[in-house]
Order: C-alpha cells, then sequence, then structure tokens
C-alpha cells in the first residue's frame, strides 16, 4: 500500500473551491515538496490527509485507508507537525514526548530514544523547561521531534522551516534525509523556501487556486522555463520576428528578450534579426532558478485564468 | 496515557487553584455576613458566634448550608461552565486539539477522557467546598443540630430539626447529589464548547443559558415551563434536608437531571464527532 493516494481529490468552502480534482501519489521513501503562494490549498490538502476535513470529491488514502474514517489506524503509521506548531504549554519538552508517545498504546519509546530525538532537534538542554517560553524556533523544533517518536512510515511536515535558524534547517534537512535513506520514511513537506526545496525533494507538486500547476521534479520546472535569453538594439521589433517562427517571447526584468519554443543558435538568430535591421548585442542559455521557475508558472498559471474569466 | 496528560493539564492550567481560592473568598464574604447580620439585628449586644450560643437556629451546620446552596448555583455553575469550554473549545482555539487528532486515539475516547476528568474535577470541586464550607462552620461558629425554618432558602414549608449526626450525613449524601446536579451544566458547557471554537464564547453561553433557565425555573410565572428546564431540577438534593425525605421524588428529579445530561452529552459528542477541523 503507497503511503499517499489521491485520486482526483477535490473540495470546496461553500462556494470557493479550494482543491481541484488533484491526483498524486507518494511512495514509501520518496520526499515530495508542496509549495504554492498562501490561500492556494495546501493546507487543505494537509488536513485531509490528516483525516480533520473530508473530501468533497475523489478518493484519498494513506497506506490504503480513508483517512477521515480510519484515522486512528492511519495515525498509527502517518505522523503530522502542522504550522505554527500547537504544543501543551504547561508541559515540559521530555513530558511533551512522553505523553505523546503513550497516544499509541503498547507501543514502547525507551527514555533513550526519547533522549535521542530531543538531542537530535538540539533541544536536551532546555527540555525540562516549559513549552510556553519556547522561542518559534525552540517550537518548531519540537513539533518535529514529538513527529519523529514512534518513527513513521509517512511524515508530514507543514512549513517545517518556519522560525528556524539557518543552521537548524540545515541540521533538519540532513534529519529528513536520514529518515529517508535509512528507514525508507516517505515525507510530503509544506515550504515557501525553494533552496531548501530543490535540495531535498524528488517532486513538486505547485498549487495555485486549487489547482495543480506542475507535479515533477524540480529540474524539470527549470528545465521547462529555460530559453534563449536575446538582448536586441530594438526589443519592440525584434519579438515578432521569434514569434513568428513559433517562439514565445517574453519580457525579462532588466529588458531582454526571453525565448522559448524555438531552436535556434547564434548564427541562425543572426539571419533572423540582421536582414531586419535589428542589431543582436548578446545571446545566451537562460536557465532560471527553481523559485524564478516557480513565479514564472504561477504567473502564468494567474494570466491563464484571467484570460479564461 | 491521555487520561493522565488532561489530568497534569488541568493541574498546571491553575483553574482547580483559581476556582478553590474564589469558592473560599465566597465562604469569607459569608460568613463576614452572617456575622454582621447578627450583630444588626441584636443591635449589637450578640455576635454571631454567640446567637450559636444562645441556641438560635443559626450555627456552623447552617452556615454550611446556605454557603453550598448558594455556591451550588451561582459560584460552582461558572467554573463548571469554565471547565467544558476549556476542554474542547480551548483546545480548538490553541490548536492542540490537531495535535491529539494527529495521534492513534479516538475522537469517543478523547472526548469521554476530557468529559470524565472534568466530571471528576466538578465532584471534587462541589466536596471540597462542601467540606470547607463544614469546617468554616465549625471553627468560626460552632456545630450543632441543623434546624430549619421557612424562608430564604425555599428548602422547607415548615420548621425541620435535624441530629447534628443526621445533618452530617445528610450533607455527605448532599455531596454525590449536587455533583450529579452539575453534571448538567457541564454538559451543556460541552455541548457549546463543540459548537463554537472560541472557549470564551463556549463559557459565555453556557454560564448565561444556565443563568437565564434559573431564572426562569425559580420565578413561577413559568411554571408550565419549568418541567422542561434542567435548572428547576438542580437543587433537588435541597430534599435530603428534610427530616423525612421524599426518597421518591429525589429518584425521580435525579433521573430527570441525568435525562438531560445524557442529551446534552450525546448532542456534544454526537457534534464532536463528526465535526471537521477547519
Amino acid at each position: 500500500m503507497l503511503p499517499i493516494e489521491i485520486q482526483s481529490l477535490s473540495r470546496s468552502y461553500g462556494r470557493r473551491a479550494a482543491l481541484i480534482d488533484l491526483s498524486l501519489t507518494v511512495k514509501s521513501g520518496e520526499i515530495v515538496a508542496l509549495v504554492g503562494p498562501n490561500g492556494s490549498g495546501k493546507t487543505t490538502l494537509l488536513k485531509i490527509l490528516a483525516g480533520l476535513l473530508r473530501p468533497g470529491g475523489g478518493r484519498v488514502a494513506l497506506f490504503g485507508l480513508d483517512p477521515f474514517r480510519d484515522r486512528v489506524r492511519v495515525m498509527a503509521r502517518a505522523r503530522f507537525a502542522f504550522a505554527p506548531p500547537a504544543l501543551f504549554d504547561n508541559l515540559t519538552a521530555r513530558e511533551h514526548l512522553r505523553y505523546l508517545i503513550g497516544f499509541h498504546g503498547d507501543h514502547r519509546v525507551s527514555p533513550a530514544e526519547i533522549d535521542q530525538a530531543l538531542e537530535l532537534v538540539g533541544l536536551t538542554e532546555r527540555s525540562r523547561e516549559r513549552v510556553a517560553v519556547y522561542s518559534l524556533g525552540m517550537r518548531q523544533r519540537l513539533a518535529l521531534a514529538q513527529a519523529l517518536l514512534p518513527l513513521p512510515d509517512l511524515l508530514v511536515l507543514d512549513e517545517p522551516t518556519e522560525g528556524l535558524d539557518p543552521l537548524a534547517v540545515l541540521e533538519l534537512r540532513a534529519v529528513v534525509a536520514r529518515l529517508r535513506r535509512e528507514h525508507g520514511v516517505a515525507v510530503l513537506l509544506s515550504s515557501h523556501l525553494m533552496v531548501e526545496v530543490e535540495q531535498l525533494v524528488d517532486r513538486l507538486l505547485v498549487l495555485s487556486e486549487g489547482l495543480c500547476v506542475y507535479l515533477g521534479t524540480p529540474s524539470g520546472l527549470t528545465e521547462g522555463a529555460c530559453g534563449l535569453r536575446v538582448v536586441a538594439g530594438d526589443p519592440k521589433r525584434a519579438a515578432p520576428l521569434f514569434r513568428a517562427r513559433g517562439a514565445t517571447v517574453s519580457e525579462l526584468k532588466d529588458g531582454a528578450l526571453l525565448v522559448r519554443g524555438v531552436d535556434l543558435d547564434l548564427k541562425a538568430a543572426l539571419a533572423l534579426l540582421e536582414p531586419a535591421g535589428v542589431e543582436l548585442r548578446s545571446f545566451s542559455h537562460y536557465r532560471p532558478t527553481l523559485e524564478q521557475a516557480l513565479l514564472e508558472r504561477l504567473r502564468a498559471h494567474t494570466a491563464a485564468g484571467r484570460r479564461d474569466a | 496515557m491521555i487520561g493522565r496528560l488532561e489530568i497534569v493539564r488541568l493541574w498546571r492550567s491553575r483553574r482547580p487553584l483559581i476556582a478553590a481560592c474564589s469558592l473560599l473568598f465566597f465562604l469569607v464574604l459569608m460568613l463576614v455576613g452572617f456575622y454582621t447580620y447578627a450583630r444588626a439585628e441584636t443591635g449589637g449586644r450578640a455576635e454571631f458566634r454567640y446567637t450559636y450560643e444562645n441556641r438560635s437556629y443559626f450555627n456552623g451546620l447552617t452556615f454550611a448550608l446556605y454557603a453550598f446552596y448558594f455556591g451550588f448555583l451561582l459560584i460552582l455553575p461558572i467554573f463548571i461552565a469554565t471547565e467544558g469550554g476549556a476542554q474542547i473549545a480551548g483546545d480548538t482555539s490553541r490548536g492542540t486539539l490537531l495535535l491529539s487528532l494527529t495521534r492513534p486515539v479516538s475522537r469517543t475516547r478523547l472526548f469521554f477522557s476530557k468529559f470524565l476528568l472534568s466530571g471528576a474535577f466538578s465532584t471534587l470541586l462541589a466536596g471540597g467546598f462542601l467540606a470547607v464550607s463544614l469546617g468554616v462552620g465549625l471553627l468560626a461558629v460552632g456545630w450543632g443540630d441543623l434546624d430549619l425554618y421557612p424562608g430564604v432558602l425555599q428548602m422547607t414549608d415548615r420548621h425541620q430539626h435535624l441530629e447534628q449526626q443526621q445533618a452530617l450525613a445528610r450533607f455527605l449524601l448532599a455531596w454525590p447529589a449536587a455533583s450529579l446536579a452539575l453534571l448538567a451544566p457541564l454538559s451543556l458547557a460541552y455541548l457549546f464548547s463543540s459548537w463554537v471554537k472560541n472557549p470564551v464564547n463556549a463559557v459565555g453561553l453556557a454560564f448565561s443559558l444556565y443563568l437565564i433557565l434559573y431564572v426562569i425555573a425559580e420565578i413561577h410565572f413559568f411554571k408550565d415551563l419549568r418541567p422542561w428546564l434542567f435548572t428547576t431540577y438542580m437543587p433537588y438534593w435541597r430534599e435530603l434536608f428534610q427530616e423525612r425525605p421524599d426518597w421518591s421524588q429525589v429518584s425521580n428529579q435525579a433521573l430527570r437531571l441525568s435525562g438531560f445530561t445524557l442529551l446534552f452529552l450525546a448532542l456534544a459528542f454526537r457534534r464532536f464527532r463528526r465535526r471537521e477541523e477547519r
């Protein structure tokens, strides 16, 4: 049974659609990132997976079970950490872990494992202080520690790096990578940090207004956004010449043209522009960062939505 | 483990301490009231303590009964409603409900663990308040037999006399009886706590509805409505302080009250089990 299987999932709040026809599968040992702007449906998706919301349509299964109806059985294998981290403020970090593990009935976790989890997230020294005095970063670390005990088969992390310092982000990345490598844990994480996503995840699900606008590898997203960066003497005259060759042309922030969908080398570009009297000043390959590629994809989706409307 | 967690959380929330301090403050005010009343009635010639020693019907047992009666009707329900509101709505607003629900624990177990703890808390609070009232009555006033006359408490329409040991046994019986009665406002608080996300709203709704129904139950103008209100049956334990209690009336009213409790609780549970956590 796959850790996550979603088929044609939809969900609305009144008339507003929060998720539309979403499909996704996550295999054991796979790390998938969930990205998208605020209100894109990320939290709705995570809450449906946690059995806290019912799907409006479609099918959702975690380890082959319906998370709303079989929540108890699902939670025996899956662990969630929602943002902002909600914790019992009157308990210490150590008590937190002990009591939450106690929810697993006969599942025993030794004190040494609790110590190990606390050490892993750097809370050993302050583990006997009440959580009420913790900073956001410390709360985030404890939320991660509680999600690791007992070790789950599926880990779902909502904005796990929020409030963490750069060193802690690095440590978190190492922890997640180790969980996958050594224990085959499947991880679904929602994040705004593209650097973290690019270095950690196998696949990426981009949501915008409840729709999946991209599902694939991070490199697939950047490659799809690659093109030619052309600086022409007269960009307004150069753009139609490229379009006539079947290219899509857009303007970059520095005024250069981004030409996509056509295979041109320098010689062919010169042959296209020079007869029309347009000077070619610069010609190079354009490879955006993951963040740029994501923003372009989201902008394109928003623009398409406006056109449809 | 859920039970232990809830006990630790309740203890550290300081709600028990706040409730105990408030009830103690109320007892002190009652005591001052009794003393100043006795002084005013005797033109300053005697204090409350001496009125008892002069075999007046006011004594430590009367004091405890008065204090418990008013505390039961108006003070304890505040803490009961707060407890009910703090449990589900409090956990919802703090987000800690998600922490519990993302563990392998059923909503049924979670709900009833919380309710059992709240019920135990309200029972202990009522018992503690009754014990302290009797203790204060003994130390500050002194015990004797319990004499009740028709008057403020509407407990009797003729003079009732209970010997000290008999009266203490009735106080002991009044504790579980009153605790059972308090489960009705507690389950009402749970009902609102399952419906609204904000604990302040849950507590406010539960307590204001309790007060409204209590007032209506006390006004004879609404006598046709009274049988349908749980507040009508809440002071049923007063019957225990009759020389010869009408046990069938006591059990009948206790059953009706339990019916209301079960109804509120069933509605609260139904809502909690089916609701989505948006």
